[in-house]
């Protein structure tokens, strides 16, 4: 392996659509390995090419054996798939992430404050600093959500915030996850492939542990009990196994060692939450839901839904069980709001933003729109209420058909889309063939970064978190549903 | 425990023990059929009538032939009892409450559903059908050995104890049904090589061969084949030991409830049967009726646990 094997060379797109290069995660501009992944790099070239091509393939048969996968909406064929996984582990100095770590949480107790405020006085609204029909419009406000308030003034309770890394070597926030945030068990699952896959290595290199993460989950979660009960009982509500992120949630109820509830083992009696056992009902005091707002309570949301409990939202509000997240913390994770977010964290923490965030345009902005529509084809266009990357448009790659349809649709609804420069991620070696005797080979995909954030009493953050990486070749998607893979992130220790 | 979890275990219990009976049957009946050149026309259409399934099989194949009872029975995903089908309904029950069972108990069924991914009538025949249900019976030996060694005696055990005791007497009442009154029907045949074969192949398929011939050493009389299955409070698979045993696994539940109750009703009456009952009475008071009389009361039991511990309305 050399260095123009390991990812130096640049994808050919790249030089049409943005001026910058890409920064290459493991070697500067150069060539020369970046001091905190030299030890990595003399491990990989030392590897005969045949062990390293075997990587993968153990990867692979590990997580089959282990059961670790996600489902696909809308495939009905194999329902379940292996999350790809790239053995190649991405580093990040002690240094970097210490500054990272800082800006999360001050963005993420920024935005907790956010729903908190808008739900209640709503008095970013009146200063001016936000105007108010960006919140009235967006899908993701909730009139069930004004009154109810959480005993520890947490609305998000976990956080997870897309990182992208520019060709300055700086972080760029790219959007907020803050629903139903989904991707940490691949993160602690990737660790334990990676402690078999390479266990010499990550001893050697002080990498910090992600084990921990469920117990700060449980914390922060029983810190959320309503005020009085000493010894809370904590569950997660899942929607079920054909929900994309079902192995998730049986990850995390186990690991915490708490009820997996579907919305049909719940029962709402006399304003308390009760789970139906063998036993009888018992009691629960904070609900970790992974189902959206809709669905939650057939009596103030979709009257259709089978997935949550009819009276749900009368027990929040009679503050007899806390809900996390809460409800409506969609608004601060809208991307039409996102534009806001540094003003956001001026306003409520009187700070300068830590982490910047990649240029945001509001469509809905006549000037602005007339501008990007002029050259679209060199802007991201995303709509404001979706996640998931469903959706999105890639200017540069998309067809004069694609680029027509997104005009029409911006045109006809201009508040319900932002653009975006296209961003030139950083790209990181991985490993690709391998396969039935072909060689492997390390090659340059572009990446980003999910790490979460934890708030309850006080901000807890996981060291690292899921590193996406785009497989295909010059792909800017890294998102799982759209052929996108993972990493394990490693942040080395002092 | 969530009512919903109770739910998963009992049935997870259930389709593991449908598989393995199922896996029994074609391979006892394979075997059989290896040696005795058929003469009936059929010789593989009983099996579906054990099974009750007639109308779904007929509905996909022309005739019971080996090929088509083998796809019907192993193969097919339509069949929601069919081998491959049970083992996906087991990993699909206790794929959520992994946290309940024991790893081994999850990494053991996951590796059998993995190789049921592989599975193909080609696949099959390559192996050959004795080392293919000879693989597969081992995996079911290895998944009841972890059960029984790494489950702490809990909930969660009894649980799957009541799916697997209540499968069992359902499958030997119909083996013992199909056998009793649809096979050799011209009486004349009775007591004949063939008769004793099929006799013999009965037990097999509830893998109480062996310990009939330790019992009854080697003259198989219909009696003695009824006493074994049915009636016998030793032998693991028949009726009445698999009663007790839910009976002992309800009785456990009750004593954890705030308000133990002092019986289940529909359980007692039906282990009073079973401890009153002999072959010979039985069979001279109608062995079919019988029968049916126990299916009816294992279908209440049922109903019965279910409502108590696991509906959710």
């Amino acid at each position: 392996m050399d260095a123009q094997r390991a990812g130096i060379s640049v994808p050919g797109w790249q030089a049409e659509v943005a001026e910058l290069q890409p920064l290459n995660e493991m070697f500067d501009a150069q060539g020369r390995p970046r001091p905190e992944c030299a030890r990595v790099i003399a491990y990989l070239l030392a590897m005969e090419s045949r062990r390293l091509a075997e990587l993968g393939e153990r990867a692979h048969r590990m997580f089959q054996t282990m059961g670790v996968t996600f489902n696909v909406y809308g495939d009905t064929e194999g329902e379940e798939r292996i999350f790809p996984f790239d053995p190649i582990p991405r580093i990040i100095s002690a240094e970097v992430w210490a500054g990272l770590e800082a800006g999360l949480i001050q963005r993420a107790r920024a935005l907790n404050a956010f729903v908190g405020d808008i739900y209640g006085e709503a008095l970013i609204i009146k200063d001016g600093v936000i105007p108010r029909d960006m919140l009235v419009g967006s899908p993701q406000f909730r009139h069930a959500a004004t009154g109810i308030t959480s005993p520890c003034g947490v609305y998000i309770t976990v956080a997870g915030i897309d990182l992208v890394r520019g060709a300055d070597g700086r972080f760029h926030v790219l959007e907020d996850n803050v629903r139903t945030p989904s991707g940490v068990s691949y993160v602690i699952e990737n660790r334990r492939i990676m402690t078999r896959l390479m266990p010499e290595l990550i001893r050697g290199l002080r990498v910090s542990s992600v084990e921990n993460y469920p117990a700060y989950l449980l914390a922060s979660l029983r810190e959320l009990a309503p005020r009085g009960v000493a010894d809370p009982t904590v569950a997660l509500l899942t929607p079920g196994p054909f929900n994309s992120a079902f192995f998730e949630h049986v990850f995390l109820s186990q690991q915490m060692g708490i009820e997996l509830l579907e919305g049909r083992d719940l029962v709402c009696m006399d304003h308390k939450l009760f789970m139906k056992t063998v036993h009888g009902p018992r009691r629960i005091d904070v609900l970790y839901r992974r189902i959206d707002d809709d669905f939650l309570d057939p009596v103030v949301f979709r009257p259709d839904s089978l997935l949550g409990v009819a009276g749900l939202t009368a027990v929040l509000r009679a503050g007899n069980a806390t809900l996390a997240n809460a409800i409506g913390t969609g608004v601060a994770d809208d991307k039409g709001v996102f534009a806001y977010t540094p003003a956001m964290i001026r306003y409520y923490l009187g700070e300068e933003p830590l982490l910047p965030i990649v240029e945001t345009y509001l469509l809905r902005d006549t000037e602005v729109r007339h501008k990007v529509l002029r050259d679209l084809d060199h802007y991201v266009v995303k709509p404001t209420g979706a996640s998931g990357g469903y959706g999105v448009v890639i200017g540069p790659s998309a067809t004069d058909e694609e680029l027509a349809q997104a005009r029409k649709r911006i045109e006809a609804a201009p508040a319900d889309f932002i653009a975006q420069p296209v961003f030139p991620l950083s790209v990181h070696p991985t490993l690709v063939g391998g396969g039935a005797g072909g060689e492997a080979a390390l090659v340059a995909r572009h990446v980003d970064l999910r790490p979460f954030v934890l708030l309850g009493e006080k901000p807890r953050v996981l060291a690292g978190g899921l590193t996406r990486v785009a497989l295909r070749e010059g792909s800017l998607i890294v998102n799982s549903s759209q052929g996108g893979g993972s990493k394990d992130t490693w942040v080395l220790e002092e | 425990m969530l009512r919903r979890i109770a739910g998963s275990l009992f049935w997870a219990a259930r389709y593991l023990e449908r598989a393995q009976w199922r896996a029994r049957l074609v391979d006892v009946n394979y075997h059989l059929l290896l040696e005795v050149p058929p003469r009936d026309l059929e010789p593989w259409e009983p099996l579906v009538r054990i099974t009750a399934e007639q109308e779904l099989f007929a509905a996909k194949h022309s005739h019971a032939s080996e090929a088509s009872v083998i796809d019907f029975f192993v193969f097919d995903r339509e069949n929601l009892s069919s081998i491959r089908s049970c083992i996906e309904s087991v990993r699909g029950n206790l794929s959520p409450l992994r946290h309940l069972i024991s790893s081994e108990l999850w990494l053991a069924v996951n590796r059998l559903y993995l190789e049921t991914q592989g599975w193909s009538a080609q696949a099959l025949a390559a192996a050959g059908v004795s080392a293919f249900f000879a693989e597969l019976q081992r995996h079911f030996y290895t998944i009841d050995g972890i059960i029984v060694n790494t489950m702490p005696r809990d909930l969660t055990y009894d649980l799957l104890a009541i799916g697997t005791m209540l499968e069992r007497p359902d499958n030997v009442s119909r083996l013992l049904d199909v056998k009793y009154h649809y096979l050799l029907p011209r009486l004349e045949d009775i007591g004949g090589p063939a008769d004793l074969r099929q006799w013999a192949a009965v037990l097999r398929s509830a893998s109480a061969f062996e310990a009939f011939r330790k019992v009854y050493g080697n003259s198989i009389r219909v009696n003695r084949v009824v006493e074994i299955l049915v009636f016998d409070p030793a032998f693991p698979r028949s009726m009445r030991f698999s009663i007790e045993r839910l009976a002992q696994a309800l009785e456990r539940i009750s004593l954890r409830e705030e308000e133990p109750v002092p019986e289940h009703p529909p359980c007692a009456e039906l282990l009073a049967m079973l401890h009153a009952g002999s072959a010979d009475q039985t069979i001279a008071a109608g062995l079919h009726e019988f029968l049916i009389d126990v299916e009816t009361r294992c279908a209440r039991l049922s109903d019965h646990v279910f409502d108590r511990y696991m509906s959710l309305e």
